[in-house]
C-alpha cells in the first residue's frame, strides 16, 4: 500500500449555515484546496471527489452533491461520488479516499463532509435521523437515536455505576473545549452545578430521553468539513513539495447488528472495537501511543463507552477518568479538544471529516489554545446507526 | 387492540434458530437458511432496559412516548413501546399488539412560494 495523508483542511463554522446548502460543502471543499494549493480548471490535480453526506437529497433538496461540487469547483473531469453510511458518511468518505490512493488507482482525493439539518425543523429531523433504525423493528415504534442512547445508558449506570453528573461533567469539559474552537456551533462556558442541582435541574437540564436530559447530547447543526489526501510519493510531482504532510497511518470500519436488541450483549459497542483495532493494527499503533482523540459523543455515554472499547482507558473506567479530569486538554488522555459533537456541533455527514480536521490541526501543533503539548499521534472515531456501522482512524505526524 | 393482529418470530427451517425481526438469511454464523417458518410472537418477557422520551419524532404528538428492550421466554429480544409509566429495569411485562403509530411519512408536502426565472416567449 501506498503512504496516504492529508495536505489540506477545510471547516465551515457549524451551526446554523447562512448560504445554501452546496455553497456550505465548496466553502470548506476550498479552504482545504487553498490550505494545500491545489489549483482548479487546467491546474486542477484532484483526481476523484468524495462527499460524505447522510441526507443532503431528503433535507436539502440537494442529491448528487458530489457531482454539482466537482462542477462548481471547476475541478472537473474529477470522478466524484457521494457516500452515504449515516452520521459516520464523514469518516466513510475519507476510508475510501484512502483506499483509492493506497491502492494506486488515485494519487489526489479531495474529500468533503457536509449536511444542511436545520433546514427542516427539530421534529423533521428527528424522524430523519431515525430513519436510518431498523425499517421494522424499530423505526415504526417512534424510536429515535436518543431513545437508544437513554436505554443504552441505563444499562450502563447499572453495570459500571455511571451517574448523570458524569454525563454533566464530561458535557460541561465538551463545552469549554468549545469556546476555545472559532468553528464550534455552540460557544458557551457550561457550569456543572448550573446542570447538575436538582433544585433547578428541571429548568436548566430536562429530560429528554430518560435517563438522558439536554445536556447529555448534541445539538442539530449545519456545517461542512474538508481533507486533502495526497500519495506520498507524489507531492513533488503534484506541485506540493513541502506542504505539511499528516499521515493516515489506518483507517476502518466495522459493522454489528442493525437491531439493536439483538446484540450478545447490549452494553457493548463492538464495530468501536472492532474498527479501533483494526486501525490500530494497520497503523502499529497501541491505545497507549494515542497523545489525542476525538470521539463521536452524539451522546455523552458514547465519549464514556468509546474511550473504553478503543482501549483508551481500561473497561468500565471511562467515566471514572472523566471524573478524574484526564480527558481534559491538559489530562493525560485528552478527548473532543474540538468540543466534540457536543459543543462542536453535529452536521452528520460532516462530523467524520471534522473530527480528521481536529486532529490534522493538533498534529499539525496549529490548534492554538486547544493544543495538546507535543502530540504525534491520534485517533477518531465515528458512529454510524447506534453504533451499527464504524469507521475509526490513526493518524500520525512522525 | 386490533383482533387478529400478531407479531411473529422466525424460526429458520435449517438449524431451527428463532429470529426477530425477520431477516433474509439465518443469523447462525454456521448456517445459511433462508427459509423460516412464523411463530407466534407474544406472552411474559423480562424488561431489559427502557427510556421515557420526550423529544418524538415528526407526526408524533404525546407528550412522551416509553420505549423498551424485552427478552420473551423463548430467548427472542425485541423493542417496543411501553404501555405504563411506573417502570423498573428486570421487571416482567406482558406483551400485546396495538397501534404504534396512526400515520406513514410518504413524501413532503410543499408550500406556495414563487420563485424566478426565464420564460422565453415567441419575439
Amino acid at each position: 500500500m501506498r503512504e496516504v495523508g492529508i495536505i489540506g483542511i477545510g471547516h465551515t463554522k457549524f451551526g446554523k449555515s447562512q448560504v445554501p446548502f452546496l455553497d456550505m460543502a465548496c466553502a470548506a471543499a476550498l479552504e482545504a484546496m487553498d490550505d494545500a494549493g491545489a489549483k482548479t480548471g487546467n491546474k486542477n490535480v484532484i483526481d476523484q471527489v468524495f462527499v460524505g453526506s447522510m441526507g443532503s437529497g431528503m433535507v436539502s433538496r440537494v442529491s448528487g452533491i458530489a457531482s454539482a461540487l466537482v462542477d462548481t469547483l471547476n475541478i472537473r473531469p474529477a470522478a466524484a461520488e457521494t457516500i452515504e453510511n449515516g452520521p459516520a458518511s464523514g469518516a466513510s468518505a475519507v476510508k475510501l479516499g484512502f483506499q483509492a490512493i493506497a491502492s494506486g488507482c488515485s494519487d489526489c482525493c479531495l474529500v468533503v463532509g457536509a449536511e444542511g439539518m436545520r433546514a427542516v425543523t427539530g421534529w423533521e429531523g428527528t424522524d430523519f435521523v431515525a430513519t436510518m433504525l431498523h425499517p421494522t423493528g424499530e423505526y415504526p415504534y417512534g424510536c429515535t437515536l436518543p431513545s437508544f442512547a437513554g436505554m443504552f445508558t441505563r444499562l450502563l449506570m447499572e453495570k459500571n455505576g455511571v451517574e448523570s453528573r458524569d454525563l454533566s461533567i464530561i458535557s460541561v469539559k465538551n463545552h469549554a473545549n468549545a469556546c476555545l474552537n472559532p468553528v464550534a456551533h455552540i460557544q458557551n462556558k457550561v457550569v456543572l452545578e448550573r446542570i447538575t442541582d436538582e433544585r433547578i435541574i428541571a429548568a436548566t437540564n430536562p429530560l429528554v430521553a430518560d435517563p438522558l436530559r439536554q445536556f447529555d447530547m448534541c445539538p442539530v447543526s449545519d456545517g461542512a468539513a474538508a481533507v486533502l489526501l495526497v500519495a506520498k510519493e507524489k507531492m513533488k510531482d503534484l506541485g506540493f513539495d513541502g506542504k505539511p504532510f499528516i499521515k493516515i497511518a489506518g483507517i476502518a470500519s466495522a459493522t454489528d447488528t442493525h437491531y439493536v436488541a439483538n446484540r450478545a450483549d447490549p452494553t457493548e459497542l463492538l464495530a468501536v472495537r472492532l474498527s479501533s483495532q483494526k486501525a490500530y493494527d494497520m497503523s502499529g499503533k497501541k491505545p497507549e501511543d494515542i497523545d489525542v482523540a476525538e470521539l463521536h459523543d452524539a451522546f455523552q455515554i458514547l465519549e464514556i463507552a468509546e474511550s473504553e472499547e478503543t482501549g483508551l482507558f481500561p473497561k468500565g473506567q471511562g467515566h471514572i477518568a472523566a471524573r478524574e479530569g484526564k480527558s481534559e486538554i491538559h489530562g493525560e488522555m485528552p478527548i473532543n479538544t474540538s468540543g466534540g459533537l457536543k459543543a462542536k456541533g453535529h452536521p452528520l455527514g460532516a462530523t467524520g471529516v471534522s473530527q480528521i480536521v481536529e486532529i490534522v490541526k493538533q498534529l499539525r501543533g496549529t490548534a492554538q489554545e486547544r493544543q495538546v503539548e507535543g502530540a504525534k499521534t491520534g485517533l477518531i472515531v465515528n458512529f454510524g446507526g447506534f453504533g451499527n456501522n464504524v469507521v475509526s482512524a490513526v493518524l500520525t505526524n512522525e | 387492540m386490533e383482533e387478529g393482529r400478531k407479531m411473529y418470530a422466525y424460526q429458520c427451517k435449517k438449524c431451527q434458530k428463532l429470529h426477530h425481526p425477520r431477516y433474509i438469511v439465518c443469523q447462525n454464523p454456521d448456517c445459511d437458511g433462508r427459509e423460516f417458518d412464523e411463530m407466534e410472537l407474544g406472552g411474559k418477557a423480562k424488561l431489559l432496559t427502557w427510556t421515557r422520551v420526550y423529544n418524538l419524532p415528526e407526526g408524533f404528538s404525546q407528550a412522551w412516548l416509553n420505549f423498551g428492550i424485552v427478552e420473551f421466554e423463548n430467548g427472542v429480544r425485541a423493542t417496543g413501546q411501553i404501555g405504563f409509566d411506573d417502570i423498573e429495569n428486570g421487571m416482567e411485562v406482558v406483551s400485546t399488539v396495538g397501534v404504534i403509530r396512526n400515520f406513514v411519512i410518504k413524501y413532503k408536502e410543499s408550500v406556495n412560494e414563487e420563485q424566478y426565472g426565464f420564460i422565453f416567449q415567441k419575439p
